[in-house]
């Protein structure tokens, strides 16, 4: 008798776990059917336009699935905002970690259940297109309406594009600019001029720095010499763009000046804490290069830290080539594996988005990036945001080499590493760097997009 | 009818119903992921893009040609040998110690041993990370020192290996102590009548009886370190430079970074055969040694 209960329950347990492995999520709605088509509401947008006064899957529940890796993604309160005029719609939020997100959401794609609508990030680009549908949208539209669109046609379509677009600003403890005696006329424009303040910020006790004027330490280098290499007309990749262009005079030269920050003018030390995130949060580093996430990161962490932001300095006060790499946060993308239905909800849902100018303006200050929304340019929303303020003179001299391996970024990391701990001379790691980047990228079918940029011709 | 209800009882017996379970479990947990990666170094393979195009030894070419696949090699290696080394020493020295009259509130010493063994790495590697801090790290404020532990190329690895045999020389503990509760008495007695002094009961008896205890600690810490990967992952990424690179840390970088699921999986054939051959090795000195083999 024991033994048939045994095997019983055995039985159970396999049948279940079999049961358990089966894929299917039922996404049918239990919500209420809309049988008023006619809101009484605007018609959204400029180009791009999105008249609310109609009825969606006709009227029908219906349930589609957003997912997401970002608790501030602008989509989330688009979703909610698309719910309250269409009742007979619900758009399901799906927030996962990063990590998890890029495994679960293409294995997710490739079959039938997959979420209609999710969030995209431009470096998973290879990964995500070949699950998505184009917009429903003519390019022409969306050209007319956004910037940066260019770069994400594909074959005459697009299937994501940028909604607000990221650089990198210098960030200042003002309370320790004060203490120095520095006031807003001080603000460097240039890199020699930045050399001279960060000294002045600088402040020791024997031969050990207590406050530093500057701090790179951390992942900031990766970013900054990308930036000062565009400054000076030097591109990411070859002219044809299949091969990093890491290992020439200028990223020397750019690394050497790195280099001397710390070791000849002794505004900031290897050694001095692992992260320069939490050291400018901590009040020990007086000035940080950082991307728009910092806002979100010192309000979160280090909410009585007051900063003030500035344009990343330039080599000269001349217009450069470019005033810094760029990277666009990305419009949600569309399951081409969806239902009929959920897909047309989905376009009707992104049309939505894009015609609405509060998704790009709580995208814009969210993020602490720019809108690409052109009729926003002068928005004074936007404006009046510190680190938007920044941005906007410098918007149309900002370059995107498209979403490139993320080889260009740890083989660099690795290059300051090796010189800063390592001891290597900056021309050997440079040249190293060059040779990983190079092997990572050998069997790459990857092409930069600096050629799209419109001041190209001016490179070197 | 009789016959056929014995027949189907049969098939559904506990034994057989238990052998069905264990084949299914060991079919899809232990040998499909094996076949697959057997299959999938041959391949050029992103198993998220549907990617699965046959390249031959390819994958093997690329990884034997990789420089910083050799100096993780040879990382793993530094790191697998003094991390087995120092957890044995310790461990066996402590359990020793708790095992002795000397020792009092035995209990107590080998909760607080075994402790950092059932903590999370992930939460270990990150106090350690504030322990070895180079602006307010309490290793180097206690000790009077300035390195700067995680960064230099001299002193990352081996304060991962610290970090490690301190999170871990309680199982060795535990396993010692067991090996030696269960020592037959009766020796140490006629050691003890004989004048055997405790250094000579230990080389003598105690240490040659603890062989198979030894040789079990061994492998199990050998195997498990030769595929460390996750102090590296939050202490270091690898670094500075390359210079902490291990070999399942290179696999994990190469499958879920760059997504080259095919060399990933050719990398980890290789450290499979690695570990295989280092325990028949293992097996075979002991056995020998033993009059086993």
């Amino acid at each position: 008798m024991k033994k048939k209960v045994l095997s019983a329950l055995f039985s159970m347990l396999l049948v279940t776990s079999l049961a358990a492995c089966s894929s299917g999520g039922d996404k049918a709605s239990g919500g209420t059917k809309d049988e008023n088509a006619d809101k009484g509401l605007e018609v959204l947008g400029d180009t791009v336009t999105f008249d609310p006064n109609k009825l969606v899957n006709e009227g029908e529940p219906i349930t589609i699935e957003y997912w997401t890796w970002g608790e501030n993604d602008p989509t989330l309160k688009m979703a909610e905002a698309y719910e309250e005029i269409y009742p007979n719609v619900e758009i399901k939020e799906v927030i996962q970690p990063w990590d998890d997100f890029w495994t679960k959401l293409p294995l997710s794609l490739k079959g039938k259940n997959g979420p209609a609508v999710f969030n995209i990030h431009n470096s998973q680009h290879d990964l995500i297109m070949p699950y998505l549908e184009a917009y429903d949208i003519p390019v022409e539209n969306l050209q007319a309406d956004f910037n940066s669109v260019d770069p994400h046609i594909i074959d005459g379509n697009v299937y994501y594009t940028d909604s607000v677009i990221n650089t990198g600003n210098i960030y200042y403890n003002k309370k320790l600019w004060e203490e120095a005696g520095l006031t807003d006329k001080d603000i460097p424009k240039t890199w020699e001029q930045f050399r001279g303040i960060a000294k002045k910020l600088t402040k020791t006790d024997g031969d050990k720095i207590v406050q530093a004027g500057f701090n790179y330490n951390g992942e900031t280098y990766n970013a900054l010499y990308q930036g000062m290499n565009y400054q000076k007309g030097e591109l990411l990749f070859s002219k044809d763009g299949k091969v990093a262009n890491y290992d020439n005079s200028v990223t020397i030269e750019n690394t050497q000046f790195f280099v001397d920050l710390y070791e000849k003018d002794k505004v900031g030390s290897k050694d001095f804490g692992d992260d320069s995130t939490m050291s400018f949060g901590n009040g020990q580093t007086a000035m940080v290069y950082k991307w728009g996430w910092m806002v979100g990161e010192l309000e979160a962490k280090y909410p009585d830290i007051e900063y003030g932001v500035f344009a990343t300095p330039t080599p000269t006060e001349e217009v450069p080539f470019a005033y810094d790499r760029f990277n666009g946060e990305s419009t949600p993308g569309i399951n081409k594996n969806q239902t009929e239905e959920q897909r047309a909800i989905a376009q009707d849902f992104i049309r939505f988005c894009l015609a609405n100018d509060e998704y790009s303006v709580t995208a814009g200050l969210t993020m602490a990036s720019f809108p690409t929304k052109k009729s926003l340019a002068d928005n004074p929303r936007i404006l009046e945001d510190p680190v938007l303020s920044v941005i906007a003179p410098r918007v149309e001299r900002l370059i995107w080499p498209g979403a490139f391996p993320s080889t260009i970024e740890t083989s660099a990391k690795q290059t300051i590493e090796d010189i800063l701990y390592n001891g290597k001379s900056v021309e050997v790691a440079v040249k190293e760097g060059q040779e990983r980047m190079d092997s990572d990228m050998k069997n790459s079918d990857f092409t930069s997009l600096e050629s799209s940029y419109q001041f190209f011709d001016e490179a070197k | 009818m009789g016959s056929r209800s014995r027949v189907s009882s049969n098939i559904f017996s506990l034994r057989n119903v238990t052998i069905l379970f264990l084949v299914g479990y060991f079919g899809i947990f232990v040998i499909y992921p094996i076949y697959k990666a057997f299959a999938g170094s041959l391949h050029d393979w992103n198993p998220l893009i549907d990617q699965y195009d046959f390249v031959g030894l390819a994958n093997f070419k690329n990884v034997l040609t990789n420089q910083l696949f050799w100096s993780s090699i040879s990382n793993t290696f530094i790191f697998a040998f003094f991390s087995v080394i120092f957890r044995i020493i310790i461990g066996l020295g402590l359990a020793i110690l708790l095992y002795s009259k000397l020792a009092r509130f035995k209990t107590f010493f080998r909760g607080m041993f075994y402790m950092p063994t059932i903590t999370p790495l992930v939460a270990v590697s990150f106090v350690w990370m504030w322990l070895y801090n180079p602006q307010f790290g309490l290793i180097n404020k206690v000790f009077h020192i300035d390195i700067n532990w995680l960064k230099d190329s001299h002193w990352a690895l081996p304060a991962i290996i610290i970090m490690t045999i301190w999170k871990d020389f309680g199982y060795a503990t535990v396993i010692f102590l067991g090996g030696l509760m269960g020592l037959p008495e009766d020796v140490f007695e006629a050691a003890d009548m004989d004048g055997a002094s405790k250094w000579q009961r230990f080389v003598n008896i105690t240490w040659p009886l603890l062989k198979p205890t030894t040789l079990f600690v061994t492998i199990t810490s050998l195997i498990s370190y030769l595929q460390a990967y996750v102090q590296i992952l939050i202490m270091t990424e690898g670094g500075p430079g390359t210079s902490t690179y291990v070999i399942s840390y290179l696999i994990f970088d190469e499958a879920f970074v760059k997504y080259n699921f095919g060399v990933a999986s050719a990398m980890a054939i290789i450290l499979f055969v690695i570990i295989g051959i280092l325990t028949v090795i293992m097996f075979k000195i002991t056995g020998e040694s033993e009059g086993l083999a």
